[in-house]
């Protein structure tokens, strides 16, 4: 299910490519209208010239419509040097007067004084066109004589090339230069996470010092966070370090003193004797499986709240089968058990064989620590829509508020009187901290203990 | 008296105008072939085409000789089958007229690259001469007088002493010739004073012609003394085997004329109208040229006397080529020719003596 791993370097060149790609083309669609516009328009002021130098050469001389066709018309023309030249100039009554012969005209046009733009074909050359009209007012020629010159597009089309080419040459190194300090930026803005883990690799595991400190802000969160996480990591394997010595101190001892009695045991002749010896071998040997079971127990709620993904947990359901369990257990005696639920059931993510181990240890617990009439009860509640709460009283002799803190430390044992295997307690502090939960200690209405556990839960 | 030399000139056009096969006429599908139409002499370009011989011996070179403004039309009226491949003419504007008009197709070839600016339009249409425009003169009549050197000179001149000049100072018709034409048109764009110019040479009853040729065999016959815008090449052969003959390059502009030449766009054998224009432009081509023709080469690496580095070293500064370009069409607008002709008429023949 894990991605492929992918080079953020890359990625980013790449996606940085890609936009300035489609900026480039956009802007190079731009750049070509305005080169062929910029084109149009300056050979066009200059075909405008040319007409209107022919224009104002047309006279009515001798009853007939005359034009003198100027020089400079065509050697402004010859501006383009390569262009060929076309025009007409027909009279007042639309005939031809002079010049070429059927030249093209714009569809639907109407005689004014004013310049109008258009291309067509001529003589198989597209042909840039402009045509204007004088009007004349003499009494042989009253109307619109009209001038159509025309030049092909070789010129116009040379210029537009020349503008749009530059524009692009420029274009295209802009957007060199961007992707060159794209990746300058991205090389550097990468550089400290290769440094952080140069570091990290040139440590030796067992001897971790924090990470220098970074000026770069970006990164200093993430040393930070880094130093944080080493830290706790050590803090844990501290703690586990102790654990398991204190554990195989328990388990040692225990063992111990079973060797012990049964090599007294052994030497005992007095079948009387033996009996009280086989008395403390049982109740060293249940003290020690005991502790077997819950150091398997606390193993096993720490590796399920290292590994497992949080299931919906019917609460309610699970407290009520437990309490079934439990009272099934205790028929034989005189312990009392109450079970108060809010109305509405409710529900909480989380690991339903964890959580249903703590509250029996604490069950247990209470059952253990109680006198023989001991009451019990369990409420079930909600503070608010996110949180809810359980319970748990029992009318034993509690725990003093200076010893509350020491309780759920492993391996305490605050009544020697009591064989426990001081893991109850601190299971289920594992447990409700897996379950992002608070668990308090208190003293209960019934004089005994309370335990408050606070989970994120919600109703069902 | 005019009036009979007009006549004897109109026949003598007509003869020209009749076309002469140079070689054997030829179905000219033949992809050997090469029809070349011209208004130029047949001497003056055959050196040419037997050099070009030389190196394109399977090709078969049909050469049809025009007058200018013929040649102008029949490249218009002809079928595209029957289009020649190759149109050479002294006419620069007419030619300008055809190409523009979309009688030409491009010829793209380095040789290309060695022509001046003003003698290459488009890539379609070459100039491969360098002809100026000269005023010739009779050296012995013109002993002890004051040679004019510059238009406004020449005016001065006729004005001063018309006595001397009457009847004596030939030129084109421009009427009949395209090149006397488009010579007088170039004068008026070139020249403030070229109307008054015209006014004196109409004065002096300056006699008409229909080509160089003839006038330089009148001033060096002694019939007439003085020859305004002649074509220079005709004038340099000629006073190279007559002493008698006085060239004037005038200083303040001479004209330089430039035969033209294109390959049409329905050329049957357009390879081979390419490789004849290649080998004419290459300078290979212009030394036969300077050499044997009656012409004066171009390119700017050809040596001898009828070369145009020659010309520009000799007489520097004056010469101004007329340009290929649209603006040759101006002179060929309806309304402008007749206007210009009627200007030219009333000023050359104002006073026409009737016999």
């Amino acid at each position: 299910m894990t991605k492929r791993g992918y080079s953020l370097q890359h990625q980013l060149i790449i996606r940085t490519a890609l936009l300035m790609i489609i900026v480039f083309v956009v802007l190079s669609a731009g750049v070509w209208d305005y080169a062929k516009r910029a084109a149009d328009i300056s050979f066009n002021r200059l075909l405008n010239s040319a007409s209107l130098s022919i224009i104002e050469r047309i006279t009515v001389r001798d009853a007939q419509i005359d034009l003198d066709l100027p020089y400079a018309a065509l050697s402004i023309l010859e501006l383009a040097p390569d262009d060929k030249v076309f025009y007409e100039v027909l009279d007042h009554r639309g005939q031809h007067l002079t010049g070429h012969q059927q030249t093209p005209a714009p569809t639907g046009y109407h005689p004014t004084s004013r310049p109008e733009f258009y291309n067509a074909y001529y003589k198989g050359e597209a042909v840039s066109w402009v045509i204007q009209s004088k009007h004349l007012t003499a009494p042989i020629a009253n109307g619109w004589v009209v001038i159509k010159l025309g030049q092909t597009r070789r010129a116009r089309t040379e210029l537009a090339d020349e503008i749009f080419y530059s524009a692009l040459a420029t274009l295209f190194g802009i957007l060199l230069l961007t992707l060159l300090l794209v990746w300058l930026g991205v090389r550097r803005a990468l550089q400290p996470l290769s440094i952080i883990s140069n570091n990290l690799h040139a440590q030796p595991f067992n001897n971790r010092q924090p990470l220098q400190n970074t000026p770069i802000q970006e990164v200093a969160p993430l040393v930070d966070a880094i130093n944080d996480y080493q830290q706790q990591l050590l803090t844990n394997l501290t703690t586990m370090k102790i654990f398991i010595a204190d554990a195989s101190h328990q388990i040692r001892s225990s063992l111990g003193g079973l060797q012990g009695q049964l090599d007294i045991a052994l030497q005992t002749t007095d079948s009387h004797e033996l009996k009280s010896r086989l008395i403390k071998i049982r109740h060293e040997y249940q003290k020690l499986t005991r502790l077997t079971n819950q150091l398997l127990a606390h193993a096993l709620v720490t590796h399920r709240s290292d590994s497992l993904t949080p299931q919906k947990i019917k609460l309610n359901t699970l407290v009520e089968e437990l309490l079934t369990e439990v009272v099934r257990d205790y028929a034989h005696t005189d312990i009392e058990f109450s079970y108060t639920a809010a109305d509405q059931p409710i529900q909480l993510p989380g690991d339903k064989i964890s959580l249903k181990e703590a509250l029996k240890n604490l069950l247990d617990n209470a059952v253990r620590y109680g006198p023989d009439n001991n009451q019990i009860d369990i409420t079930l509640g909600r503070i608010d829509e996110q949180t809810i709460e359980i319970i748990i009283d029992d009318s034993g002799p509690g725990i003093a508020p200076h010893q509350r803190r020491q309780a759920l430390q492993r391996f305490s044992c605050l009544n020697p009187a009591i064989s426990g295997s001081g893991l109850g307690l601190a299971i289920v502090e594992t447990v409700i901290q897996a379950h992002q939960g608070t668990l308090k200690l208190d003293r209960s209405p019934h004089g005994g203990l309370r335990v408050f556990i606070r989970l994120p839960g919600t109703p069902l | 008296m005019k009036i009979t030399f007009r006549l004897w000139l109109f026949v003598l056009a007509s003869l020209l105008a009749l076309p002469t096969l140079s070689s054997v006429k030829n179905p000219s599908s033949e992809s050997t072939s090469l029809i070349i139409y011209s208004a130029t002499d047949t001497d003056a370009i055959q050196p040419i085409i037997d050099a070009f011989q030389l190196i394109a011996p399977t090709t078969r070179v049909e050469y049809k000789e025009f007058q200018t403004s013929e040649l102008f039309q029949t490249i218009q009226h002809i079928p595209k089958e029957q289009m020649p491949d190759l149109v050479i003419s002294s006419a620069m504007d007419l030619q300008i007229k055809l190409v523009n008009d979309g009688y030409a197709q491009a010829f793209n070839d380095p040789v290309t690259e060695a022509l001046p600016d003003w003698a290459n339009w488009r890539d379609e249409a070459f100039g491969f001469t360098y002809e100026p425009v000269v005023m010739v003169y009779n050296k012995t009549a013109f002993e002890g007088k004051p040679i004019p050197q510059t238009h406004e000179d020449l005016a001065l001149a006729i004005r001063n002493n018309d006595s001397f000049f009457m009847h004596n100072i030939a030129t084109y018709d421009i009427r009949l010739s395209g090149v006397g034409y488009l010579f007088a048109s170039q004068d008026e764009i070139n020249s403030s004073i070229s109307s008054r110019l015209k006014e004196n040479l109409g004065r002096v009853m300056t006699q008409l012609y229909c080509c160089t040729s003839e006038i330089i065999q009148q001033i060096a016959s002694g019939d007439a003394l003085f020859g305004y815008n002649l074509l220079g090449s005709y004038a340099m052969r000629y006073a190279h085997n007559e002493p008698n003959l006085g060239i004037i390059y005038p200083q303040d502009y001479t004209l330089v004329m430039s035969r033209v030449a294109f390959i049409t766009k329905h050329a049957a054998h357009p390879e081979n109208a390419k490789a004849f224009l290649r080998f004419l432009l290459s300078l290979e081509g212009q030394k036969i040229i300077a050499q044997d023709s009656s012409l004066i080469a171009l390119h700017p690496k050809a040596q001898g006397k009828f070369t145009a580095s020659a010309l520009q070293q000799a007489y520097p500064l004056r010469f101004k080529p007329i340009p290929l370009g649209p603006a040759l069409m101006v002179y060929l607008d309806q309304l402008k020719q007749q206007r210009f002709i009627n200007e030219w008429n009333n000023a050359i023949m104002y006073d026409v003596v009737v016999p």
